[in-house]
């Protein structure tokens, strides 16, 4: 596999968190515009954690993904009693708070005679783990993918929880879910958890693949796109999300011989699809019937059907 | 005056209305019965052009509704008393009933039409610079009433306008609905509340799941024993 | 002291623009329930417009204002055909991704056009500016004020005694109740979109022809602006898009001038979050409601 390819696989696989993690909250009912917040926390936690603490990747994508998830918590708090239009601004504003503090923040050690760290605005370099131990690109590609395949499967197992219905049904209607019994506040903080560790790996392994990360990559641009790709792809499924960032980055790189006119083209496209299919390519209905029609052709099934009885 | 041919009215998949067919007559009150869910509000929204049929026909004097925007259904003279009032909250009822006037441009005849509302509907006048979101239900539905009279329609609907009423409101209302049938008003009214339909109006239909069951005089329908069993809650000694 | 007061009146200067931006921005979230993404494009479309004729023909400074406020327009309703007009109830959300879209549409369209970073704007006039006693008022930003005061003025006239007006009120209290007074919605949606992209061209106009310059950024920033403003003000509010917007100026200029410029955006930022999490209805706007707060599911 040639350079070009891993890269625009890895990049899929990376932005494919983010998306993931806007996914989550959009599963309970809120829009975020904000995930790119987490993103960063979980990039410059894990970047501080390999550079300059000299900890191992595996520790410090940990520490970066927890970073990220106990700031989301600790957000998902005060936003509680927000809801609809009114939270997704205060998560635009959370972010970009985040981001000026970054350009704000210096924490540079002196190792082997050089600065390293987040310098402000100037952002952060020399993240040079993958480099110092030989990590090469397809190892990191695999690496990327076998972090976003559990976490596939996670949301595989998540559909069929318990959890996973309780997050579902707060989405659909909150007032009911707490008439039936719901604390619905303690399980929408955990959702923020959960899509705050989300953005925190895509954020780490970001930093690690590109060993520079800078505050201005982090704007609210990249927060409405991983929010678009959920919105686009369809919410029916985790793998929804997936396809928003393909359709992306696909078109993205296949179109690099008219770069300059990608986005009036896409953007003209994606308003045409959002009229023809207002809640994305996969979306609840779409999904339940070919949910249904693999059902009723897969040979795996027909034996429990043989026995309820049905044709 | 209003000839409903086969309407079918879905919401995605599920029809709501499975083929209605019913005449209101001019000049007098028709009323439409049902359970909850039958589809009479489905099919009032349809007539008034909010809500799109897949197929048939509601004919005004002829002239075809289906295909008008909501305005343009107005401009015919068809004027809907919505389900739950629906009045614009942050306005005071003068300024309700203006809107109510919004398609007419004779400013002379809308301030003598407000002057007519105030003296049929006393508590509105009493209260005519209060916002109406802050009206209570009985208040509010006179509003809604007075409101949709406002464009001088040629036929009136009215959805459900005792509901959620204490009795006394109740009574009050009907009373208001049998005045405007003295006064000659055309008028279709749905109702859950048998018992007061069967003082003011003149031909019953009865709507279950999306389709019509009845079609009848009032002597008609007193005398079916299920709808007896089911609306009226009376069961006919066995002779 | 004399420079709070300075401090003070550059902000009130500042924030009258802001003011008209959250103007707009008001006038179709109050009505349609939405949010446009594609607000601060659209006005930069009309903003690269003025330009490109000062640029390339020399066009006086009223030649580029027409043409920024037009184009301004033009690119709002193309806006509201594509990303409102079919959506249907509910279909709040597809609307603002599809504005969201439209955005990256307009702002690369702009830059392929108009590639530099940054471009020179006309001047309103090149006259000194006026001194009050120790205070120094720039003519183009007392203009902004007059234009604030006087828009919103307009505005309200509009919407308390035009026809026009009453529909968009009607359409603002009730939508489904709008259609049976015989309001046409759709068309008055479209009005309402003119008006608002209008605004906002006049705003945009205003702030660049300060500032002598239009950059590429200039879509996003009039869109976050005319957002902080309109939320720090209340949702919906005439009266509070002006007055948070002039909030936000002044709580800008005085951050800016004991703390610099990245610390006065954090504290514009930090003054939205505070005043979602603490008081969502803003200064003047009503506390939100789970119902209103229902991003586009109302009809």
């Amino acid at each position: 596999m040639d350079d070009y390819l891993i890269g625009v696989l890895s990049n899929i696989g990376i932005i494919s968190f983010i998306a993931l993690s806007a996914y989550v909250l959009l599963l309970t009912g809120e829009i975020s515009f904000g995930q790119q917040a987490f993103f960063a926390i979980g990039a410059y936690a894990s970047g501080i954690a390999t550079a300059l603490w000299h900890w191992p990747l595996a520790a410090g994508l940990a520490w970066g993904a927890a970073a990220a998830a106990a700031a989301a918590a600790l957000v998902g708090v005060p936003t509680l009693r927000l809801h609809g239009l009114y939270f997704a601004i205060a998560t635009l504003a959370f972010a970009e708070m985040v981001r000026l503090l970054f350009e704000l923040f210096h924490y540079q050690v002196l190792i082997d005679g050089e600065l390293v760290g987040p310098n402000g605005a100037e952002g952060f370099r020399n993240i040079r783990y993958i480099f110092d131990n030989n990590i090469d690109a397809t190892e990191f590609l695999v690496l990327v993918y076998v972090l976003l395949s559990a976490t596939l499967l996670g949301f595989f197992l998540l559909e069929r929880s318990r959890l996973g219905v309780i997050f579902r049904m707060t989405g659909e209607d909150e007032v009911l879910a707490e008439l039936s019994g719901v604390a619905v506040g303690r399980y929408k903080v955990l959702a923020a958890g959960i899509a705050g560790a989300l953005a925190g790996i895509g954020g780490g392994l970001y930093a690690h693949l590109t060993t520079y990360v800078e505050p201005r990559i982090f704007d609210v641009m990249l927060g409405v796109h991983s929010l678009a790709y959920g919105l686009i792809g369809g919410l029916g499924t985790a793998l929804g999300p997936l396809a928003g960032v393909l359709i992306d980055i696909g078109v993205l790189e296949s179109t690099r011989w008219f770069a300059g006119y990608r986005m009036i083209v896409f953007g003209g496209l994606v308003a045409v699809l959002l009229i023809v299919r207002p809640r994305g390519l996969l979306d609840e209905v779409v999904v339940r019937n070919i949910r249904k029609a693999w059902r009723r052709t897969s040979p795996l099934r027909l034996g429990r059907h043989e026995k309820q009885g049905q044709p | 005056m209003l000839e409903i041919s086969d309407l079918v009215t879905a919401y995605g998949k599920i029809e709501a209305l499975k083929g209605v067919s019913l005449q209101i007559a001019g000049g007098r009150i028709t009323c439409l019965l049902g359970p909850n869910g039958a589809g009479k509000t489905t099919l009032m929204m349809t007539i008034a052009g909010i809500l799109q049929p897949r197929r048939g026909s509601i004919r005004l004097d002829g002239a075809e509704l289906v295909g008008l925007s909501p305005a343009r259904i107005v401009a015919q003279g068809v004027a809907l008393v919505p389900e739950n009032r629906l009045v614009f909250p942050q306005m005071s009822v003068r300024e309700n009933l203006l809107a109510g006037a919004y398609q007419r441009g004779d400013k002379a005849g809308i301030s003598a039409d407000i002057e007519r509302m105030y003296q049929r509907f006393p508590r509105l006048a009493e209260r005519r610079e209060q916002l109406a979101g802050t009206l209570s239900g009985g208040e509010q539905q006179m509003l809604a009433v007075a409101r949709a009279l406002m464009s001088r329609p040629r036929l009136l609907l009215m959805d459900e306008p005792s509901l959620g009423l204490a009795p006394l409101v109740v009574a009050e209302v009907f009373r208001i609905v049998a005045d405007l049938d003295r006064d000659g008003t055309t008028i279709f009214l749905v109702e859950q509340n048998a018992h007061m339909a069967l003082q003011v109006a003149r031909h019953f239909y009865l709507m279950e799941q999306g389709r019509v069951t009845f079609d009848g005089t009032p002597g008609e329908l007193a005398e079916d024993e299920v709808i007896q069993r089911a609306y009226l809650g009376t069961r006919r000694a066995t002779a | 002291m004399t420079d709070f007061v300075q401090n003070t009146l550059d902000g009130l200067m500042i924030g009258s623009s802001y003011g008209l931006l959250a103007l707009g921005f008001t006038l179709i979230f109050g009505v349609m329930r939405r949010l446009n993404l594609s607000y601060g494009p659209s006005i930069m479309v009309g903003a690269y417009l003025g330009t490109f004729v000062y640029v390339q023909f020399g066009a006086s400074p009223i030649a580029v204002a027409a043409l920024a406020v037009a184009g301004a327009v033009l690119a709002g309703i193309y806006v509201e055909r594509l990303c409102f007009a079919p959506m249907g109830p509910g279909a709040g959300i597809a609307s603002m991704v599809s504005s969201f879209a439209i955005w990256m549409q307009l702002e690369q369209a702009a830059i392929l056009v108009l590639p530099r970073h940054t471009y020179p704007y006309p001047p309103l006039a090149a006259v000194a500016p006026l001194m009050l006693g120790p205070f120094m008022v720039r003519l183009d930003h007392l203009v902004m004020l007059v234009a604030a005061i006087a828009l919103s003025t307009g505005m309200h006239l509009l919407l308390y005694r035009t026809r026009f007006g009453l529909a968009l009120r009607a359409i603002i209290g009730n939508p489904v109740a709008a259609h049976l007074v015989g309001v046409n919605v759709r068309t008055a949606m479209l009005g309402a979109f003119a008006l608002a992209s209008g605004i906002g061209g006049i705003a945009g106009y205003l702030v660049l022809a300060a500032d002598q310059q239009v950059t590429s950024m200039f879509g996003m920033w009039a869109t976050i602006k005319g957002l902080i403003a309109m939320m720090i003000g209340g949702l919906g509010s005439i009266p509070g898009a002006v007055l948070g917007g002039l909030v936000l100026g002044i709580i800008e200029m005085h951050g800016q001038w004991y703390f610099g410029s990245q610390v006065r955006d954090l504290i514009a930022y930090f003054l939205l979050f505070a005043c979602l999490v603490l008081r969502p209805g803003g200064l003047l706007g009503d506390a939100p409601t789970r119902e209103t707060a229902a991003y586009g599911r109302r009809a």
